[in-house]
Parts: C-alpha cells; sequence; structure tokens
C-alpha cells in the first residue's frame, strides 16, 4: 500500500514538476553550447566499467548534513560493487559550495562527478557545454528511473542529471507548545492559524522560527505565504520568467507576509542567526513552528526526545479564490551530474546512476526526503515524519520550485536582496513588486 | 656605451628577470586580465559581449549593486583604523618601548590575535555577539543594563560598529609591532640627552621617537587604510555584508557578484576599482606625509 502510494506520489509529482521547470527543446538560453544539438554519446562498454579508474566528487553532504548517512552508505556499497573504480569524495558546506563548483567550472576544473541544484542552477553549466550528457547512459536505468523525474535537469531535450530525493516547504510544528495553548493539530486554516499563534505569543512562546542570515529560510516562509495567496501558476509563471513580479497579488501576499513579521510573530533574535541554530533552538522547544524543507525530517527522527513531538502539515490558504490546499513550494532538485571534462566520462555517467539511486534509497530510508527513483527493498522503517510528507505530496495539485533555484543565479539574488529588504521591513508588498519588476534583468 | 657597461646591464638584467617575470605574471597580468574582463558582460563560463565602461557606469548609478555604499562603509573601517586604531597601536608601542616591566610577555599578548586565523576569531566574535548565551549581552544583563542589549549583528544600526570592532581589534598588534620595532630603534643615548635636559616622558615621545619611526608610521597608514579598503574575511564570516546590506564592503559585493550572481565582468569592475582606490590612497598618504616633513 505504502509502495503504492509512492508510486502515486512521485508520478503525479514530477508531472506536474515537469510542466513547472522543465526546459522544451530549443530553448537553452543564450549559452555558447546548444545542448540540442549535443550528440547523445555512446553506450557504456560494458569492459569500461572494470578498468582500474579514480573518480572525483564533490556534494554538500558535510558531517552536519541530513544527506551525510545516505552517501556514506551509497558510496560503501559502491565501493564493494565496483572495487576497481576508486571514489574520492568531499563533501563542502551548501553555500561555499556554490562558490567552489562556480568557480571550478570557469577554471575548467570540476570533478568527475559533482552536486547541483536542477533548473536555473544547472542551466549555465549546461549552456556553457561543461556538463556530459546523460542520455546513453540513462537506458538501462528508465525502469526505475522515469523520465517524468528528470525534468527540471533536463534542457533542449537532453538529460544531465541524475535526481536524488525531492523535498518540499513543510510547516513542522511543536505539538507539546501547541497543546500548551490548547491545540492538539496543526491549525487548518490561515484564520485558526493566526488564532493559534497570538495565543502562543500571549502564553510567551515565539511561534516561528527564522534564520535570517540565510535569506533562503526567510523565502521558505514567504514563499509559502504568496504561493497560498496568489495560486501556484501565478508564481510558478513569475519565477519562470513567463509573467512580470508586478502583480498586485504578490504585493498583497508579501504585505501578509510582512504583517506576520509585524505582529511579532517572529524570533527577533533569528535574524542574527544561521539555519543550524534556528533548527536546534526549534528542537530545544523555543519555537512552535518551523517553516524548512522536508530533508529535516531525518534530523527531527533522530532526535528522540524530540520527534514524538513534532508533526508536519503545509501551510494553510490564505486566498480560496486563488489558491488550494495541495498547492505546494518544493520539488526535485538535488542532482548529481557528470563534468564533460571527465576523462572517465561514459563510466562515470553509469556510475553517477547506481549512486545516485542508492543515495536516493538511503536518504528516503533516513527521512531525507521522497525517493526520485522507484523505491525497493524494505522500506517499512522510513519514519512518520516522512511518511507524513508523502500523503501531502498525494493531495498535491501543483508545485512551484524554490525561488532561488528556478531563477537565473543573477535574478536570484536580486529577488533575495529583496526579500532581506521585506523580513526587514524596509519596503513593502509594492516596494517589492516594484523593485523587482525594474531590477531583474 | 662602452661595452663594459653594456655587459653590467646585461647581467644586472639577467639577474632581475625571475623576479621580473615573478612580479609580472602574478600581480601585473592578473590586474590587466580584471580590466580586460571588465568591459564584458560574462557569465564566466558562456559567451562574452563587449560592453565598454558600461558596467563602470553601472557600479556608481546602480541601487541594486550598491557600490557606494560599501565603499562608504571601507571608508568608515579606514578612518577608524587611522584615528583609532593606530593611535591605539601608537600608544602601546610607546609604553612597551620604554623597556617597562614585563615588556616581552605583553608583545606576545598584544600579538596574538594576529596569529590567530580570522575565521577562528570570527566564530570566537559570534559568540560574543550571540544574542541568547552571548557574553556581552549576558555582562549586560548581569551589570543591570539589559537595556543596552542588542541583536548585536542582526540590527542595522549596531552591525557595521559590531563587525568593525573585531576588525580594528585583531590587527592593533600588528601595528603595533611595527611601531615597536621603530621604538627600539631610537638610541637610549638621545633619550637620555633628552631627559637630562628636563624633558617629560610625554616630550621625548612627542618630540624625538614620534619623529624618528615617521616612515614607520606612514606604511602603518598605508595598510591601514589600504587594508580597510579591502577587508573582507572576518566581515564574510560575522555577516556576509548583512543584515540588509548594512556592512557591505567593496570585497563582498565583488563575491557576490562573481560567485553568485555570476556576473564575472562586473566582479571585475569592482576588482579594478579596488585596485585603484588601493593606489590612489596610498600615493596619497606618501604625499602627505612627504608635505608634512
Amino acid at each position: 500500500m505504502k509502495r503504492k502510494l509512492l508510486s502515486l506520489v512521485m508520478a503525479g509529482t514530477m508531472a506536474l514538476s515537469l510542466a513547472a521547470c522543465g526546459t522544451p527543446a530549443g530553448n537553452t538560453g543564450v549559452g555558447t553550447a546548444d545542448p540540442a544539438n549535443t550528440p547523445a554519446p555512446a553506450p557504456v562498454d560494458p569492459a569500461a566499467m572494470e578498468e582500474e579508474i579514480t573518480l572525483d566528487m564533490w556534494c554538500i553532504a558535510t558531517e552536519s548534513d541530513s544527506n551525510r548517512h545516505s552517501y556514506e552508505a551509497a558510496i560503501a556499497d559502491m565501493a564493494a560493487a565496483y572495487p576497481n573504480i576508486t571514489l574520492n569524495w568531499e563533501a563542502f558546506e551548501n553555500e561555499s559550495y556554490k562558490t567552489k563548483i562556480k568557480a571550478a567550472v570557469s577554471a575548467n576544473e570540476m570533478p568527475d562527478i559533482f552536486f547541483t541544484w536542477s533548473c536555473a542552477f544547472l542551466q549555465d553549466f549546461v549552456d556553457a557545454g561543461k556538463v556530459y550528457c546523460l542520455d546513453a547512459a540513462y537506458e538501462e536505468f528508465k525502469d526505475e528511473l522515469p523520465e517524468s523525474m528528470l525534468g527540471n535537469s533536463t534542457y533542449g531535450g537532453k538529460h544531465y542529471g541524475v535526481p536524488l530525493t525531492m523535498n518540499i516547504v513543510g510547516l513542522f510544528a511543536n505539538m507539546d507548545l501547541l497543546k500548551s495553548v490548547g491545540y492538539d493539530e496543526i491549525p487548518g486554516t490561515y484564520e485558526e492559524f493566526i488564532e493559534c499563534c497570538d495565543a502562543l505569543k500571549a502564553a510567551g512562546i515565539i511561534p516561528f522560527g527564522c534564520a535570517g542570515k540565510e535569506t533562503w529560510c526567510v523565502t521558505e516562509y514567504l514563499e509559502s505565504v504568496i504561493e497560498k495567496s496568489v495560486g501556484y501558476e501565478t508564481l510558478n509563471d513569475i519565477f519562470l520568467g513567463r509573467a512580470t513580479w508586478d502583480n498586485a497579488d504578490v504585493a498583497a501576499a508579501v504585505d501578509t507576509f510582512q504583517s506576520l513579521v509585524n505582529n511579532g510573530y517572529f524570533d527577533p533574535n533569528g535574524i542574527a542567526l544561521g539555519n543550524d541554530e534556528v533548527k536546534a533552538n526549534f528542537m530545544d522547544g523555543k519555537y512552535a513552528f518551523y517553516m524548512n524543507g522536508t530533508w529535516n525530517c531525518a534530523d527531527f527522527a533522530n532526535n528522540e526526545a524530540f520527534f514524538p513531538k513534532v508533526k508536519v502539515a503545509e501551510f494553510p490558504v490564505i486566498n480560496a479564490d486563488k489558491a488550494t490546499l495541495g498547492q505546494l513550494i518544493g520539488g526535485p532538485s538535488d542532482t548529481l551530474a557528470v563534468a564533460a571534462s571527465s576523462e572517465h566520462a561514459d563510466v562515470a555517467a553509469k556510475y553517477c546512476f547506481e549512486l545516485g539511486k542508492l543515495i536516493c534509497h538511503y536518504g528516503y530510508l533516513d527521512g531525507c526526503g521522497l525517493p526520485a527513483w522507484t523505491p525497493y527493498g524494505d522500506t517499512s522503517a522510513v519514519n512518520a515524519l516522512t511518511q507524513d510528507v508523502a500523503v501531502i505530496c498525494g493531495n498535491a495539485t501543483g508545485y512551484v520550485l524554490f525561488g532561488d533555484t528556478a531563477m537565473s543565479a543573477d535574478d536570484a539574488n536580486t529577488y533575495l536582496s529583496y526579500v532581506d529588504l521585506v523580513y526587514g521591513c524596509e519596503v513593502d508588498g509594492q516596494g517589492f513588486i516594484e523593485g523587482l519588476a525594474n531590477d531583474i534583468r | 656605451m662602452k661595452k663594459k657597461d653594456i655587459v653590467n646591464y646585461l647581467a644586472v638584467f639577467l639577474f632581475l628577470l625571475p623576479a621580473l617575470a615573478l612580479f609580472i605574471g602574478i600581480l601585473i597580468a592578473p590586474i590587466i586580465k580584471s580590466a580586460y574582463y571588465s568591459l564584458f558582460d560574462w557569465n564566466g563560463m558562456g559567451e562574452m559581449t563587449f560592453l565598454g565602461l558600461a558596467n563602470y557606469k553601472e557600479l556608481f548609478t546602480s541601487k541594486a549593486i550598491g557600490f557606494i555604499k560599501a565603499l562608504g562603509n571601507a571608508c568608515i573601517l579606514a578612518a577608524l583604523s587611522v584615528f583609532i586604531q593606530l593611535p591605539v597601536s601608537l600608544a602601546l608601542a610607546l609604553a612597551l618601548g620604554r623597556g617597562i616591566k614585563g615588556e616581552k610577555p605583553f608583545l606576545s599578548v598584544y600579538f596574538m590575535p594576529v596569529l590567530i586565523s580570522t575565521v577562528v576569531i570570527g566564530q570566537l566574535w559570534l559568540k560574543i555577539y550571540n544574542p541568547d548565551y552571548g557574553l556581552l549581552n549576558s555582562a549586560l544583563t548581569k551589570l543591570g543594563l539589559e537595556n543596552l542589549c542588542r541583536i548585536w549583528l542582526g540590527d542595522k544600526k549596531t552591525a557595521l560598529l559590531s563587525v568593525f570592532v573585531p576588525t580594528l581589534w585583531q590587527y592593533v598588534g600588528y601595528h603595533m609591532l611595527l611601531m615597536y620595532a621603530g621604538v627600539k630603534g631610537v638610541s637610549p643615548d638621545i633619550r637620555e640627552a633628552a631627559k637630562i635636559d628636563g624633558a617629560t616622558e610625554g616630550q621625548v615621545n612627542r618630540y624625538i621617537v614620534i619623529p624618528v619611526i615617521k616612515p614607520i608610521l606612514k606604511v602603518s597608514v598605508i595598510f591601514a587604510v589600504t587594508g580597510s579598503l579591502k577587508s573582507f574575511d572576518l566581515i564574510y564570516v560575522l555577516t556576509n555584508g548583512g543584515p540588509l546590506h548594512a556592512t557591505e564592503v567593496p570585497s563582498t559585493r565583488m563575491i557576490e557578484m562573481l560567485f553568485q550572481r555570476n556576473r564575472y565582468g562586473m566582479g571585475s569592475t569592482i576588482a579594478v576599482m579596488m585596485i585603484i582606490l588601493c593606489f590612489a590612497f596610498a600615493l596619497l598618504i606618501s604625499k602627505a606625509f612627504k608635505e608634512a616633513d
């Protein structure tokens, strides 16, 4: 039953995701290389997988990352399966990795296999002709990895990435704190939600924890509020450049978000804190709610004292005329790719698929997200929180990929700057939409 | 020109050649290349589009890039360095240079922050400024000054000063050591002669020691000002230019343009402007000291 549910979740999710972020064939931006016209490499020679070779890989699965265990387990399995292939892997902190991989791409000093975010982030590399086309290697895995899963890493009709897990933004709640103010469940409507926040505040409990030092954490709140106010199609159109930011409904949604800030629902100290500190505070019972990626399910599940207290839900609908429950922020973004400059690109491509499958498998078992690959083996040990996420995704009607992943690097940073200004109450909704309409190149 | 002179010049040239090659390869060539990239719109990977001086125009007119504000912050840091950091360093150098008891241990203690990694110092000060359990807010609370407690790095009114304090503190020892070497170079005979003539310690410092170490003071001022213009590491660790861009300096803007926005042309433009500004300030300071002489 669980497996059937997951299959439905995956099929539905990825079809929605493909519609959201897939690049139409031939439309590959302004780069030097045209992925549509790049010939697909020949399938890997089985003998090549038996050669003694060394592959390098960069990723972001640092010691403190939720995915660390899934990488370690997958790499150990790969080492056993391919003793002739030595994998040298290094993990870097999320933000510094973005700088490192871009510098490596510019200098043509990429590792054979590298972690990347899909959509616009990977597209810059693909347009520059720096990423190896995975079409040939994919043939061998198409039964286990539905093509719809590759939508966010398909450019010009060609596949350039191996998706790992998919995640959405979840509204995590500390139920002990909610119960202390008379709520046994996470409020389902926006009005009840605000009443709950007021009750928490009156009881001296901070409703929201948000790491203002890392703007992407603010977007987890802001994008949810916008989506549940204007609907996922409008937000998707804006993120993907099909519509202007100059939208009165978005301005009103930003004002709604700002009213949450001005009402004192957010921890004022959060503006100087990073995400790890805020997450630790949430687990310590300092905040009632924490809006963040569902990859956190793994960390929450690993904390025996905290896990029984936490529940996950989606953000309630603010404007029922334009948005519905089931419209979510997220999608498959975590991806592995192969450098076009790799000396053993064909072997690395196959290795990348097999490794990706294993990381996905272990990541799903650990609760790091929903699987992009068809699940296999015994998955009964998946934690209850991740199963709840699967149910939320099973009811999804539309997805909007994280704004800073969907937009190009320059646009994304302009957007993040304005998100900062909104969180700091330096501009209101009108200033936000006007500024972005003017400043996004 | 005599043949012997030609041989001599050739020998000099040959001996200078390795250093010259290194100088050009490591310093001049990258500057020229940066200046070249600054004329293009380029994402660091794909095609380059020639823009002429459009990047320079955008740099000084675009609010989104915020270079003027970042430059203003760097100038505030330079002013604080010259008018607070260097006088403190000089005072310490003069005090230690007199040969007080415990001179060497004090010297080591003051110089220690220079030896510690900036990232470590950043982490230490993050803990000091932490609004929940930080040393600063805890001390203020213990002293009954709760009203002075702040989110030091999260409030844009206090963030800039909060970032500058550890930046200035870290390099007090560095400038002190430069000046201390100069103070120690002043002949004890001159000091003694002045004292026999009735000069106080303050008068000895003012009329003898400071004029003697003026070339070192000039170097310190140049280091402090140019170091402020290109300050980066501690600010990156503490606030990364935030909150709301309150602590941006040219280097943080450059990093954002280069690696977060993929605007290598604009990043190179900021790099070129920083080089020009550092050279200009160094020349101005040298001229100012020369005129004072």
